[in-house]
């Protein structure tokens, strides 16, 4: 069934069309890769499906539901979570604290019984924290839940936006170029976490991702943007040998 | 249930230390009675405004127009309706306070909700206006007392320094609840990041406007408070210096620090009343002061920036310089002593108070941007930790 | 900041285009002010708040710079000429530039690599120290601040839009004769210590005179549409005009204001591309600061203004909601928005609500910031994500 319906989604900036009638279509499970040059639309694909811009036509369609213009709170209690390119942690908050904001659209408790300091809040507060824990022990983070994420290296950094954005149990899962600034070991070790993540924590994942690489090696489909423009689709061996693709990337690059 | 008996046992001990607290300074004389309570109301005052601007983020530098507006909220109910209302004392004084703080809470919903579209600096001056909009407005309502002012009759004014105390208390165990609860969070995101805070979930417009109900809220009640303590109000009561005021409460206690801007609403507000009894200074200690504080606080920002030993070396290093500068302005009072057109200008202390207010603002901000507490807060494990016990940083505090 | 002008007429629409001027009037000082928020802003995203309080220090040095020229308290000196007037310009716009630049040099440039909410509250820091530590040692001067023979330029300029009533001018001018000679015959049998009774009748009869050509005047102000501008506002429009026109000149058309440009458009990239973005920084303070101070000279010396330290703060909160109005960062728009809120403000007056004329500044820029943040000639910028 599908999950994720872009039905060609458009967004205009004043005269730059930034995605220009985009469509595709991501089933339940699935491990779905976006590419693209640098300034192809991928981020801003993200932020319309995330609700931070409202696409100027078309539409956008969540477990059938059309969601484009929804604010982006509501789309995340819907269930889609997602990481920054550009990390957006709270940075003077502890990593725990980060991974707990995430899983706070779950509270039961009202404001008042916080204020009070009644049982149920602290008794939710807890299991939030634990929940928490377990998430930060995913993505092996568990040994620095009390530092401020502010302090964390990049990969570190990167690996949190991840634990928080699982933390609301998502059901799409977006990464924003998860891989960017990690070294050949820690994209090793990312692979299998995005896996287990597919997996064991059944979510479907959608990553935007420049290491060709990284992005071959994990998506079952990708799809191409260029310039806002849908150029292809399908599995990674079709994209692998698309000529269009090819020259983008090439025209790109020289 | 140890939980409920735990609770009840500390309100117990809030009230009781309260109502100490009344009968301490009741033997004091006026002056330090009224001292006492203005204590307990720029407190609340501070902590109030930590909520807003130090906990969510949103730069309020109107927080006297609250102040304000749950003053002549509770003077008008009083002179008008109170009479009929068959409560006395306590009661009566609560009821007029609530009225205070839901006047003040509607207030603050006016304010918060187009705030909420903007950011840090202009919500900045969209307070600030608020304020003298606020204040313009009730100079020239006549039921208001207009620029004269708004006399509380006699029979509403309550002199009840254990219930400002109370609503101190409240205010500090509101918030300290607030941040050690999950809720507090969601706070704390959208001062760090809105967009990542929507992202997860945040409704940030929902929070904005909580912050600034409940902030506007606590400050309401202060000015039912006063209106009832002092049994006269008039707009000058509020200028807009005392939102600066409180505001350098707030940062000079550290952004979101709850101990910090208790204790400095507690300690700062005393610096007014302590200037005006001092006696005129003169020229020659002014500019003395003057140059000594400007040189400390090159020495101190130079240590700061350059010399990277350890913390007990970097403390004596600054405390050296605190006291070099003191003795500078010493020895340079003395020379300047000898320069009569120095020696013989005269300033009135009270006049000064703005000027170290001010002066406080930016030595902070070139120095400890963070404030004095930074975001810590008082616990018994930071306290053992200040005396260098070895207490892991992952001990919740009880 | 009160025009003195004929501002309190009554709501009558033959007094549209005379508030229409004196709006304008006002507008351009507000103008003035506005550029070196929408400046500053542009380049460092600060709100320099202080910069109210360099329009004060303006007006201040304007007024030593008259005491130094001799035109204190009790001046015997006859009214002066156009080069003392050059002589107070130049010596706030001096002076404040100074100051301008000293406060972004000690103040704000140590703040650079802070949050933004800090540059903001040094700011704040900064304001409030020059308003009170002003306070300690620079007098009050009440009005008029500066002596008006500083100022050669004291009559009023009178158009005729809708002609008037030529008899009743004409009655009014011979009034104006028989109201002079008879309050100097008055005077004369005064100083000459004539007998009370005499003295008393010329009295009456000066009295009688006065309200004769006070009828005839309002009659004649209330037939035909006229327009009177006393001569230094003239001068006064007529300098911002040109300056505003100089500062086009220098933004778009030298290197300067090339690179002003670019600091505006992104920051770091600019100073990736070898521009000296402390230079700039510093002359868009400089230039700010200039402009503002020159406002407050042509403002203390025309309307003659009182001053004292806080003098700054309404004209400052006010120009710095024209600067939000037209768009903050953007230049025409801060001129745009100045002329705005000075008819805004003006009308806000001539529709009776004198008392609210400094929350109107506030009310607009809620609304303005509610329905166009970008305000009116800007763009609302969205956040990149
Ligand atoms: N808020 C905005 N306003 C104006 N233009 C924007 C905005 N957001 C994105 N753009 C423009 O849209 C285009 C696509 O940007 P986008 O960030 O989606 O690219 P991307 O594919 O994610 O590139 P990268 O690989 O560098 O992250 C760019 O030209 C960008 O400048
Ligand atoms: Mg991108």
């Amino acid at each position: 069934m599908s999950l994720l319906h872009l039905d060609k989604a458009t967004i205009k900036f004043g005269g730059l069309i930034a995605v220009n009638e985009v469509s595709f279509e991501i089933k339940t499970g699935q491990l779905f890769g976006l590419i693209g040059p640098n300034g192809a639309g991928k981020t801003t694909c993200f932020n319309l499906i995330t609700g931070v811009y409202k696409p100027t036509s078309g539409s956008i369609k969540f477990e059938g539901r059309e969601i484009s213009g929804t604010p982006p709170n509501k789309i995340a209690h819907l269930g889609i979570a997602r990481t920054f390119q550009n990390i957006r942690l709270f940075g003077a908050l502890s990593v725990l604290e980060n991974v707990v904001v995430g899983g706070f659209l779950r509270h039961r408790t009202g404001l008042g019984s916080a204020i009070a300091y009644l049982p149920p809040a602290i008794k939710e507060t807890e299991e939030l924290k634990q929940d928490a824990m377990r998430l930060l022990e995913v993505v092996d983070l568990a040994h620095v839940a009390n530092v401020r994420s502010r302090d964390l290296s990049y990969g570190m950094q990167r690996r949190l936006e991840i634990a928080r954005a699982m933390a609301t149990q998502p059901k799409l899962l977006l990464l924003d170029e998860p891989a960017a600034g990690m070294n050949p070991q820690e994209k090793m070790d990312l692979t299998g976490t995005v896996r287990r993540i597919r997996d064991e924590h059944d979510k479907t994942v959608l990553l935007i991702e420049h290491d060709m690489r990284f992005v071959m090696e994990l998506c079952e489909n990708i799809v191409v943007l260029d310039h806002g423009e849908e150029i292809a689709q399908g599995p990674p061996s079709e994209i692998r040998n698309d000529p269009k693709v090819i020259e983008a990337y090439l025209g790109e690059a020289v | 249930m140890k939980f409920f008996a735990v609770r009840a046992g500390s309100i117990a001990l809030a009230v009781a230390a309260c109502f100490a607290l009344q009968s301490f300074a009741v033997g004091k004389g006026d002056l330090f009675f009224r001292l006492v309570f203005l204590a307990g109301l720029y407190v609340t005052l501070a902590v109030s405004l930590n909520l807003i601007n130090g906990i969510t983020g949103q730069f309020s530098i109107g927080h006297a127009a609250f102040y304000m507006v749950g003053a002549y909220g509770a003077g008008y109910m009083a002179n008008n309706y109170a009479g009929s209302w068959g409560l006395k004392g306590p009661l009566l004084m609560l009821v007029l306070l609530l009225i205070g703080a839901v006047v003040a809470a509607v207030a603050g919903l006016v304010v918060g909700l187009p705030s909420l579209r903007l950011r840090g600096d202009y919500l900045a001056v969209v307070t600030l206006g608020f304020g003298e909009i606020i204040r313009i407005f009730v100079q020239n309502s006549p039921p208001l007392g207009g620029a004269y002012g708004l006399t509380v009759d006699a029979q509403f004014k309550f002199k009840y320094v254990w219930m400002v105390w109370l609503l101190a208390i409240l205010c500090i165990a509101v918030c300290r609840n607030l941040l050690k609860s999950a809720h507090g969070l969601p706070f704390l995101a959208v001062r760090e990041d809105e967009i990542a805070s929507s992202a997860m979930g945040v409704n940030v417009t929902r929070v904005k406007v909580t912050a600034f109900v409940i902030g506007s809220a606590f400050a309401g009640a202060a000015g039912a408070m006063l209106a009832n303590f002092d049994g006269f109000i008039s707009p000058t009561s509020f200028p807009m210096e005392l939102s600066f005021t409180i505001l350098t409460m707030v940062v000079l206690g550290g952004t979101g620090s709850i101990t910090g801007s208790a204790l400095a609403g507690g300690v700062l507000f005393y610096i007014p009343e302590y200037l005006r009894d001092l006696k005129p200074v003169s020229g020659s200690s002014l500019v003395a002061a003057v140059i000594a504080v400007i040189a400390a606080v090159y020495v101190v920002k130079r240590i700061a920036d350059h010399y990277h030993g350890d913390k007990g070396k970097r403390a004596a290093l600054y405390l050296g310089t605190i006291i070099a500068g003191v003795a500078l302005q010493m020895i340079l009072a003395a020379v300047f002593k000898n320069v009569p057109s120095l020696a013989n200008a005269n300033f009135e202390a009270s006049k000064l108070r703005m000027v170290i207010f001010s002066s406080t603002l930016i030595i902070l901000m070139l120095l400890r941007p963070q404030g004095v507490f930074a975001h810590h807060e008082f616990s018994w494990s930071w306290v053992q930790r200040l005396f260098g016990k070895k207490v892991p940083t992952t001990a919740v505090s009880v | 900041m009160d025009l003195g002008l004929n501002v309190w007429a009554a709501f009558e629409l033959s007094t549209l285009p005379q508030q229409v001027i004196n709006g304008l009037l006002l507008g351009a000082i507000y103008a003035l002010i506005a550029l070196g928020y929408t400046m500053v802003y542009g380049v460092l995203r600060l709100i320099n708040f202080a910069h109210g309080e360099v329009f004060m220090l303006g007006a201040y040095t304007a007024l030593f710079a008259s005491w130094f020229l001799g035109y204190g308290k009790g001046s015997t000196l006859e009214t002066s000429g156009p080069a003392n007037l050059m002589i107070l310009l130049i010596a706030s716009m001096c002076v404040c530039g100074i100051v301008g630049v000293a406060i972004e040099r000690f103040a704000y440039r140590p703040m650079r690599s802070q949050p933004r909410i800090a540059a903001l509250i040094t700011a704040i820091g900064v304001s409030l120290l020059i308003q009170y530590g002003g306070a300690l040692v620079l007098p009050i001067a009440p009005p008029p601040s500066i002596n008006e023979k500083v100022n050669p330029y004291r009559g009023v300029v009178t158009m005729n839009l809708v002609g008037g009533d030529p008899q009743l001018l004409e009655g009014y001018e011979k009034a104006k004769i028989e109201f002079e000679t008879a309050e100097k015959e008055w005077q004369a049998a005064r100083d000459a210590k004539a007998p009370d009774e005499a003295i008393r009748t010329l009295r009456d009869k000066k009295n009688d005179a006065d309200r004769t050509m006070g009828d005839l005047q309002r009659r004649m102000d209330n037939s035909g549409v006229k327009i009177r501008i006393p001569q230094g506002q003239l001068i006064m429009f007529g300098t911002t005009i040109v300056l505003m026109i100089m500062l086009t000149y220098l933004v778009m058309f030298t290197a300067v204001g090339r690179a002003m440009r670019a600091v505006s458009h992104d920051f770091d990239s600019a100073s990736l591309m070898g521009i000296n973005v402390g230079k700039i920084v510093t002359i868009t303070f400089l230039i700010g600061s200039m402009l503002a101070s020159a406002g407050a000279m042509m403002n203390a010396t025309f309307l003659g203004t009182p001053l004292t330290t806080f003098f700054g703060v309404m004209p400052g909160v006010k120009a710095f909601v024209a600067a939000v109005l037209g768009g903050i960062g953007n230049i025409p728009g801060a001129v745009l928005g100045g002329f705005l809120m000075g008819i805004a403000e003006t009308a806000v007056i001539w529709a009776g609500y004198g008392q609210y004329k400094d929350a109107i500044a506030f009310i607009i820029l809620i609304v303005v910031l509610l329905f166009r943040p970008g305000g009116l000639l800007g763009s609302a910028k969205v956040e990149k994500v």
